[in-house]
């Protein structure tokens, strides 16, 4: 392939001998000679197609989103010498080259090799492939160029962080006959006093309540609460409206984060957690116990894109069908129109217990503007629309409105310390 | 190395332009003068922009408009003299071919990278420094070669025949420079059912 460069000689040439021969001046002619002899020159060697393998090896093929993964490329020429050749590993736009480079340019001699050694991060979650490996030769006066492509590809998954929602326990009100960590307002087995009644043969003597027997004369045992398990699910609005912001600071992404949290406590716990995503398609992921379920929705979480301009009202549809109206819905919107309010509505009329977390994508807008004074304005409009929203979903359900600059368990924590709307 | 490098193709286009506002100021026509200033400004006013907002059309272009304000004000104005005229358009080219180079390699030498890779990285710079020089200096040698022959008479180039003749030939290898990665590659391209498509 020609460079722009031989295209401009080829064309400089071509004027001043063509001026040269208008003027009849022979030393404008001799003009034409400098970039005549460079063209000629660059064309002795024209480039070679390079014949490289390589092979690419990655410290880690998981990682979570900031954390960072060293990339080690081994490049050997197969083919003749390559005096001048350009080597490039294709990153996707994602990651950030934090040490080292992923491209070079060197000369190649016949069985050559080139190690590159870098370190990649990315602070935006998903399923990526690394390469293809592109080399391209050069003449030696770089005027014209030969590309080769070679087709070595890793996949590296970049899994959303974890939010540490230890500390703030999720219950949904009702519970299922399983054992698990939620009170039941049954009589169990547990450690919460429930209350006395008298003994019966057979009832544990360490659990008989002598206090009460030696003020009674006769025989009391104490009873417990029981703990259950709970089923949780979790749904993800990732529309195309919901994007605001940039790849890394978004109300999906902020919103996928505070999921897989929220899952690995309510699983955690013992409790059933379920996810539906509505992105391009809806993602549902069925009720389910333990560690597996979590991976089961981390790696729906992975794949997380805005996309799809479905109305709320389908979530309600599909929680009809493949859940239990017993469970808790915790519904994680950024809530950018009023279609979440009769939406949510429409979910508490069926039964559901309905808890909202809002990432405020008002927030992160505001936190990326240039804060103009007009852009305060608009900010102090936007954001009492918002709190007019949030108040009318608070008669039906706990929400929070988060801003994802501070930790979720903090604004977890208010909400469920808040009571339930009646 | 790297800030000598990154600095080159500036000093080279800073030594060009000041250069080109050299002769420009003596041309001794104040009618000429004016115009041929604003001619330098706009030219330099071209680069900057080009600088400035990293407009790409903008950077191909500065380095035609330097060399034809140059050859323009040469040819029409104060008649050309041929060893700075040659060694102006030779370095102009030379200018171009750096500054390519620069922007390739000074990203590498600014990344940390290890020294095995540094060294290869360096060793390729410097034959390709070298080669542009070789170039730049033939460029300059041979012009003035051809120049010297023509005078002593060696080939007769009075007659208008001859003129034509030698420029149609110079046309031809520039067209046929030109076009010949073009036909190379036509030509390793194989026949639809040559001997090698019915090996594959």
């Amino acid at each position: 392939m020609r460079t722009s460069l031989s295209s401009g000689l080829a064309a400089a040439s071509l004027g001043l001998l063509l001026t040269g021969l208008a003027l009849r001046s022979w030393s404008v002619v001799l003009l034409a000679l400098p970039p005549i002899l460079v063209l000629a020159l660059g064309s002795l060697a024209p480039p070679l197609r390079p014949e490289v393998v390589a092979v690419r090896s990655l410290s880690r093929e998981r990682m979570a989103t900031g954390q960072v993964a060293e990339v080690e490329l081994f490049l050997r020429n197969q083919g003749p010498p390559l005096d001048l050749v350009e080597v490039a590993d294709l990153l996707p736009r994602e990651f950030a080259v934090v040490r080292g480079t992923n491209h070079a340019v060197v000369s190649l001699g016949a069985g050559g090799t080139l190690r590159l050694a870098y370190a990649i991060r990315s602070e935006v979650k998903g399923d990526f492939v690394l390469g293809p490996v592109r080399a391209r030769s050069f003449d030696p006066l770089a005027l014209g160029t030969e590309d080769a492509r070679v087709n070595v590809t890793s996949r590296i998954v970049v899994a959303p962080a974890m939010e540490d929602l230890r500390r703030v326990p999720i219950r949904p009100r009702k519970t299922r006959p399983w054992f698990g960590q939620v009170p039941s307002r049954r009589i169990g087995a547990s450690t919460e006093f429930w209350g006395v009644r008298e003994y019966v043969p057979g009832d544990e003597v360490r659990r008989i309540n002598w206090k009460a027997s030696a003020r009674r004369d006769r025989l009391y045992t104490n009873e417990y609460e029981g703990e259950r398990s709970g089923d949780v699910v979790i749904v993800v609005d990732a529309r195309r409206e919901a994007f605001v912001g940039t790849a890394a600071d978004n109300p999906i992404e902020h919103g996928v984060r505070a999921a897989l949290g929220v899952a690995n406590s309510v699983l955690a716990a013992k409790n059933r957690a379920g996810l539906i995503v509505q992105r391009q398609v809806l993602d549902v992921v069925p009720l389910a116990f333990g560690r597996k379920q979590l991976y089961r929705i981390l790696e729906h979480l992975i794949h997380v894109r805005p996309g799809g301009e479905w109305p709320f009202n389908y979530v309600g549809h599909v929680l009809s069908r493949f859940f239990p109206r017993d469970c808790l819905v915790l519904l994680i919107t950024p809530l950018t129109d009023r279609s979440a309010l009769i939406g949510v509505m429409g979910l508490v009329a069926r039964g559901y217990d309905v808890a909202v977390v809002s990432p405020s994508a008002l927030e992160i807008e505001r936190r990326l503007g240039p804060g103009k004074a007009d852009d305060a304005i608009a900010y102090r409009i936007l954001a009492m629309e918002r709190a007019n929203l949030i108040a009318q979903l608070r008669r039906i359900a706990r929400v929070i409105d988060w801003d994802p600059a501070t930790p979720l368990a903090l604004a977890l924590g208010r909400m469920m310390a808040r009571p339930r709307p009646a | 190395m790297t800030n000598v490098f990154r600095s080159a193709p500036l000093l080279l286009l800073g030594g060009l332009q000041a250069w080109l506002l050299a002769d420009l100021l003596s041309l001794g026509d104040r009618r000429w003068v004016i115009p041929a200033v604003v001619l330098w400004l706009a030219n330099v006013a071209l680069f900057a922009s080009a600088a400035a907002f990293r407009w790409r059309r903008a950077r191909r272009l500065g380095p035609i408009a330097l060399g034809s304000t140059y050859v323009g004000v040469q040819a029409f104005v104060l008649g050309v003299q041929l060893v700075p005229a040659v060694t102006f358009v030779s370095v102009l080219i030379a200018q171009v071919e750096l500054r390519i180079l620069a922007e390739r390699f000074a990203p590498l030498l600014r990344a940390s990278i290890s020294s095995a890779e540094r060294r290869q990285i360096g060793g390729a710079l410097l034959r390709a420094v070298l080669r542009i020089s070789i170039a730049c200096a033939l460029s300059i040698v041979v012009p003035l070669l051809a120049a010297e022959v023509a005078s002593t008479g060696l080939v007769p180039l009075t007659s208008i025949l001859t003129a034509f003749l030698l420029s149609g030939g110079l046309i031809v290898v520039v067209v046929l420079l030109a076009l010949l990665p073009a036909l190379e590659r036509r030509a390793r391209r194989p026949a639809p059912f040559s001997d090698e498509a019915k090996d594959i």
